[in-house]
């Protein structure tokens, strides 16, 4: 059994320091707190800069003497967190978890890691190679993944897609239009009708 | 000097004493026959005590040699005749006392320790020089108790109140300090500075949180969850349910029992033991002072495991229960701890009862060896449990 108690407690905590640490954790529903969606700020100085990510957060029973499972569901390009699934490679959500640490914590944990790569311990072999074999490239894709995915104008972008396909354009061409040009709609039109 | 009492153990032949003898040594003198214990208010021989049931030997009339005390006493006894009477008034009117009182008019009864059984209290084998200061014992202030309402914290009478009131103790604020008794005023100050400490701690401890479950220890909801969990090597607090929780969770995917679960979940230094304390320490001294109390605890108690010298206890000779070896035990033959098995459990037993002719037959098969008989994992355990399976642990029993 969860200890919501503790959960409760700490999305008190979390939502008291949201301005300091721009970490945010709310419920899924209110039904089900072992449920939970985290957002994280992209750290400053880095190519996930002005980016918002969302972590699934799902609570194991016995938390919080086992690690919470966190899991990103916007698309992250960074060695330790699969570009496919989201899965997060951090030791202390894994066997160096402690009760001490909060989803606040873990979640701050979260952040640091994605200023501070570890592509030695990699969770992603493509970006982990691509950092390390050209670090251009990799922070010029991590850079436009998260003006693609992390950016709330970004979010619908499937959607502006489906708009510029309605125009007429191929999906694929419209789809590296919005890419090149970092989501903005209006811009992709202009590279689709100039190109 | 007067030796007016005849010494009991003369009486018997066997004083050791001899000539430096206190007591009288002369078949003329009378001997005391007063029963202590009556006078001290519990013999438990009641009527049928062959001693004399008198209240108040410490006869004190006015200008009487006090070395004549006992004599004087046994006077007294006498002169009431019915002892029973001043028994049953319940408080001994003993001359000196009795004038004292009623120089006081007081209907107040001294505290429970009446000023003669402090006297009373060194007993009939008293020295000389304890009956010649005998006389001025009553009037001397240190005998004289004080007044147990001003020391509950108000006394009616105040100023006029016939009893000493004691000086205003500076920890507790009461007038319970005897003016006169200075071994007794430290000791009711150094009791009263503890208790205040300890006051003061648990008023500490009330805001600590816990760093695992994020509330109040103290203010947990059931009595047994409100203790804290010392760890021996750091000094970050938590409850004492979170903590043994934490310690004895099963380790999830790669995570080490002894890097992980047995660390502080704070700093992650490792602990040994953890201490429960219904306080939170604040100094190094005091942590100190809660783990040697709780180990000389656990020090008197059985070790369940160790079984008296029957089983094994998994802690060994760091154990903090107690290894009695009993004679006859495992121990105490073959001098170490006997091989680790399963404990029995009660609702296997009759089923192995029922299950052990079938083993005989596999014994019967001798020319296998166990290992080539096709014997379900189950049947292994409960032969290993018997004794009759080879196994890790039942090896180095057939070793020695």
């Amino acid at each position: 059994m969860v200890d919501f108690a503790r959960v409760q407690k700490e999305l008190q905590e979390c939502s008291r320091d949201i301005e300091r640490s721009g970490i945010k954790v709310v419920p899924k529903s209110d039904a089900n707190l072992a449920c939970l969606l985290g957002t994280i700020p992209g750290p400053i100085g880095t190519p996930y800069e002005g980016g918002t990510f969302q972590i699934d957060i799902s609570l194991p029973d016995a938390y919080p003497f086992e690690p919470p499972k966190m899991q990103f569901t916007t698309k992250v390009w960074h060695p330790n967190i699969s570009s496919q699934s989201g899965a997060i490679c951090l030791d202390i959500l894994k066997d160096q978890w402690s009760p001490a640490l909060t989803l606040k914590t873990a979640l701050l944990s979260v952040q640091a890691l994605l200023s501070a790569p570890q592509p030695d311990d990699p969770q992603d072999a493509v970006v982990a190679q691509q950092y390390l074999r050209d670090y251009q490239t990799f922070v010029g894709t991590a850079r436009y993944w998260t003006e693609s995915f992390a950016k709330s104008s970004s979010i619908g972008i499937d959607e502006k897609v489906k708009r510029l396909v309605e125009m007429g354009f191929p999906e694929g061409r419209a789809r590296s239009a919005l890419e090149t040009v970092g989501g903005d709609e209006n811009l992709a039109l202009e590279t689709l009708c100039s190109g | 000097m007067a030796k007016r009492v005849l010494c009991k153990f003369f009486a018997h032949g066997a004083c050791l004493k001899g000539e430096h003898c206190e007591f009288s040594h002369d078949w003329k003198d009378p001997s005391n026959n007063i029963c202590t214990f009556y006078q001290k208010g519990a013999c438990a021989f009641g009527s049928r005590c062959r001693y004399e049931h008198v209240k108040g030997s410490r006869a004190q009339s006015s200008g009487s040699s006090s070395s004549a005390n006992s004599h004087q006493s046994l006077a007294f006894d006498s002169a009431l005749a019915h002892p029973s009477r001043t028994a049953s008034s319940g408080v001994a009117l003993v001359p000196g006392t009795l004038s004292e009182l009623s120089a006081f008019s007081s209907p107040f009864l001294p505290p429970p320790k009446p000023a003669w059984s402090d006297s009373l209290d060194d007993g009939d084998f008293d020295h000389n020089e304890d009956d010649d200061v005998g006389e001025t014992r009553s009037a001397r202030p240190a005998d004289r108790a004080i007044c147990s309402f001003a020391a509950a914290g108000n006394c009616p009478r105040g100023e006029n109140c016939p009893h000493i009131h004691g000086d205003i103790c500076p920890s507790c604020g009461k007038h319970c300090l005897h003016p006169y008794r200075p071994v007794e005023r430290e000791e009711h100050m150094r009791t009263c500075e503890e208790k205040h400490k300890q006051l003061e701690a648990l008023k500490r401890s009330q805001e600590i949180e816990c760093s695992v479950c994020l509330e109040r220890v103290l203010s947990k909801p059931t009595v047994a969850e409100r203790k804290f969990g010392i760890l021996s090597e750091c000094d970050h607090p938590f409850c004492i349910s979170c903590i043994r929780n934490w310690r004895s969770s099963s380790p999830t995917s790669g995570m080490d029992v002894n890097s992980a679960l047995r660390a502080c979940p704070i700093c992650r230094k490792l602990s040994y033991f953890v201490i429960p304390s219904v306080i939170w320490y604040n100094t190094k001294e005091e942590k100190e002072e809660i783990v040697d109390s709780y180990k000389a605890r656990l020090s008197s108690i059985d070790c369940k495991h160790f079984d008296f010298g029957n089983g094994n206890c998994p802690f060994g000779t760091s154990c903090f229960y107690k290894h009695t070896v009993k004679p006859g035990s495992y121990v105490w033959k073959f001098h170490r701890p006997p091989p680790r098995r399963p404990p029995p459990r009660r609702s296997d037993t009759v089923r192995m009862d029922a299950l052990y002719e079938m083993f005989e037959h596999l014994e019967e098969l001798e020319d296998y060896t166990p290992g080539d008989l096709d014997i379900p994992l189950e049947v292994q355990l409960l032969l290993m449990q018997l004794g009759l399976y080879p196994s890790d642990s039942s090896d180095d029993e057939l070793n020695y």
